[in-house]
């Protein structure tokens, strides 16, 4: 880092911003350098992989990617249908009852939403237990719903205390004017605050995807069918099914990469506020 | 649909408002509010609720799911008194929340520095998605491809300590109980794509620039400024870091699952590993469900004493 000082010389400060994108590029690569050796080899066969290690060689074994395909298609296919579910289910939830939350004065109003509240502090992670248990009572052990409840419970907690916020700053105006158009509860609820909360339905959206997808445990634990594995719980036994295969191996790692990324290139700024909004009180 | 009822809340539409609450009109029977508010709190009661009842009842017991399960009281808790296994867990767990909170802080931190120092606004934002890039990809992805890249035979860093003649050096890193959990801890280094940086960055872009300028014209340096304006400025976001890293900290363990699971000789044996490990590899439910009671426990007290930490010098600022 050279000096920033007024008195610099032209000359001073792009040697610095020269020596600052060097060291940041450094920085990024390193932090990059996994995945870019994962894309490299996943083109590769053995044979190219212990001949050239270090750098891509002709043919590109596009192969791999069909190879790898073919073995994590259902583990997409849970995810998804995972995911969408938890999605529909976490709104339907909070979205309803942040509204009448936030616009509704009614006995126990403030008592009701600490219950709801409270349970953020509880982690996730020390009712499994107890959960599993339930689940296994159920008789729900081994479907894809076991992996959609937990979705719904967590994301309807964190859903309505975000959509609550939101709701809360809308101005009563807007509603005072639907009343008095004649507007009736549900009407307001769906023709004035959903179109307006859309933004906070797109971070509770992606908070769902990205939890979805990076649940381990719980599918880890509840799912025995292959079938139904979601793609993180599958590529650790697709990990294990293809230990010696690099190429195909780090193709499935890729292509379990690609929604998450492209979530990620296309909708940045919601991907940011949902991987910030999932942590409580992150909101300062 | 339950909003079919709320019509009702039509009534009085056009009753004068109360001037202290204008925005909210009271009903005399709000049915509609609790009908509406039903689902969720149907939903919350049986998964959410239910669960964490049900695990502290259940730690004071001999859990048999689906047979009798005979009450023990405070055998289960003395039990995990002496369980050195458990309390090895929490040194390792120490381990892992120093190392986050120093080294993996100290790299965003640089990054954070070195963003908001170049001049061109592209370039930064630029530098910015790249250096976060890392943390779209699935967390088992991550793992798996750092658990590829320590492999003893042909895993990238031993390759590298070949190829610059530092052979004696190659190991198998998470084979070893010496280095299993340094091998753990670097997962994601250089520790950028996190929330870290994000809020350093966010923090020191908010700062305006007139502080700079004002730090500059004093004769203060690029580090003399860094040691006073910029970590100053930082204080409360770090101390929200803090929180969000000691409470996340207890709930530490896939990693350690997939790159270990636990081992080797329990090197990298995690709490919540060890919790699992009793329920579903020894079948003590009732044991397992009051290892899981005590990290909720531990949770609850840590965040009260962090939140509380945070509240008092909060006060203190604001009376300066």
């Amino acid at each position: 880092m050279s000096s920033r000082s007024e008195t610099a010389t032209g000359g001073r400060r792009r040697s610095g911003q020269t020596l600052v994108v060097l060291a940041l590029s450094l920085i990024a690569f390193i932090g990059l350098f996994p995945f870019l050796f994962m894309l490299m080899t996943s083109l590769k066969t053995n044979q190219q992989y212990y001949a050239t290690f270090w750098r891509p060689t002709l043919p590109l074994r596009l192969e791999n990617y069909s190879t790898a395909w073919q073995q994590i298609q259902p583990y997409f296919v849970t995810s998804l249908l995972v995911a969408a579910a938890a999605i529909v289910g976490t709104l339907l939830l909070s979205t309803v009852a942040a509204f009448v939350f936030a616009r509704y004065e009614f006995f126990g109003r403030k008592a009701l939403f600490a219950l709801v509240a409270l349970l953020l502090m509880v982690p996730g992670i020390s009712s499994l237990i107890p959960l599993f248990v339930l689940m296994r009572d159920l008789g729900i052990l081994n479907t894809r719903l076991v992996l959609v409840i937990p979705h719904v419970a967590g994301g309807a907690v964190l859903g309505t205390l975000l959509m609550k916020t939101f709701v809360e700053q809308i101005p009563q105006a807007l509603f005072d004017a639907a009343r008095v158009d004649g507007a009736s509860g549900p009407r307001m609820f769906w023709s004035i605050m959903l179109p307006l909360s859309l933004p906070v339905v797109g971070t509770i959206s992606l908070v769902t995807v990205i939890g979805v997808w990076n649940d381990f445990f719980w599918p880890l634990l509840t799912i025995a069918d292959n079938n139904l594995r979601t793609v993180s719980a599958g590529l650790q036994f697709f990990q294990t099914q293809n230990a010696t295969e690099y190429g195909p191996l780090f193709a499935g790692y890729a292509l379990a990469s690609i929604p998450l990324l492209l979530l990620f290139l296309f909708m940045s700024k919601y991907f940011l506020a949902g991987l910030q909004g999932g942590l409580p009180g992150s909101g300062r | 649909m339950p909003m079919t009822a709320p019509t009702v809340e039509t009534a009085a539409p056009a009753a004068p408002a109360p001037p202290t609450s204008a925005r909210r009109r009271r009903r005399r029977v709000p049915w509609t509010a609790y009908l509406a508010l039903l689902p969720l709190f149907a939903v919350l009661g049986v998964f959410a609720y239910y669960p964490a009842v049900s695990g502290i009842w259940h730690s004071f017991s001999d859990w048999q799911p689906g047979f009798d399960s005979p009450w023990v009281g405070f055998d289960n808790y003395v039990a995990m008194w002496h369980d050195d296994l458990w309390w090895q867990s929490f040194r390792n767990l120490g381990y892992i929340f120093v190392f986050q909170v120093t080294i993996a802080w100290a790299l965003p931190l640089l990054a954070a520095e070195l963003v908001i120092s170049l001049r061109s606004e592209r370039l930064q934002f630029f530098f910015r998605t790249v250096l976060i890039a890392p943390m779209a990809f699935p967390g088992v992805v991550t793992v798996l491809l750092w658990s590829a890249m320590y492999d003893p035979n042909n895993g990238v860093i031993n390759r590298v300590l070949q190829s610059v003649g530092l052979d004696s050096l190659a190991h198998n890193w998470t084979g070893d109980p010496n280095t299993a959990l340094l091998a753990l801890l670097f997962i994601g280094f250089p520790f950028v794509a996190g929330l870290p940086f994000l809020i350093f960055l966010a923090t020191l872009q908010g700062i305006p620039k007139e502080v700079f300028e004002a730090a500059s014209l004093d004769g203060a340096n690029r580090l003399r400024r860094f040691w006073s304006v910029d970590l100053p400025l930082m204080a409360s976001q770090v101390k929200l870091l803090v929180f969000l890293a000691t409470i996340g900290v207890l709930q530490y363990g896939f990693a350690a699952y997939l790159l270990t699971g636990g081992g080797p000789d329990n090197a990298t044996q995690v709490p919540v590993l060890r919790m699992l490990g009793v329920a579903f590899q020894g079948s003590q439910w009732g044991y397992a469900a009051t290892l899981s009671s005590a990290l909720f426990l531990i949770t609850v007290v840590l965040s009260i004493v962090v939140v509380f930490i945070k509240r008092g010098d909060k006060a203190d600022v604001k009376s300066l």
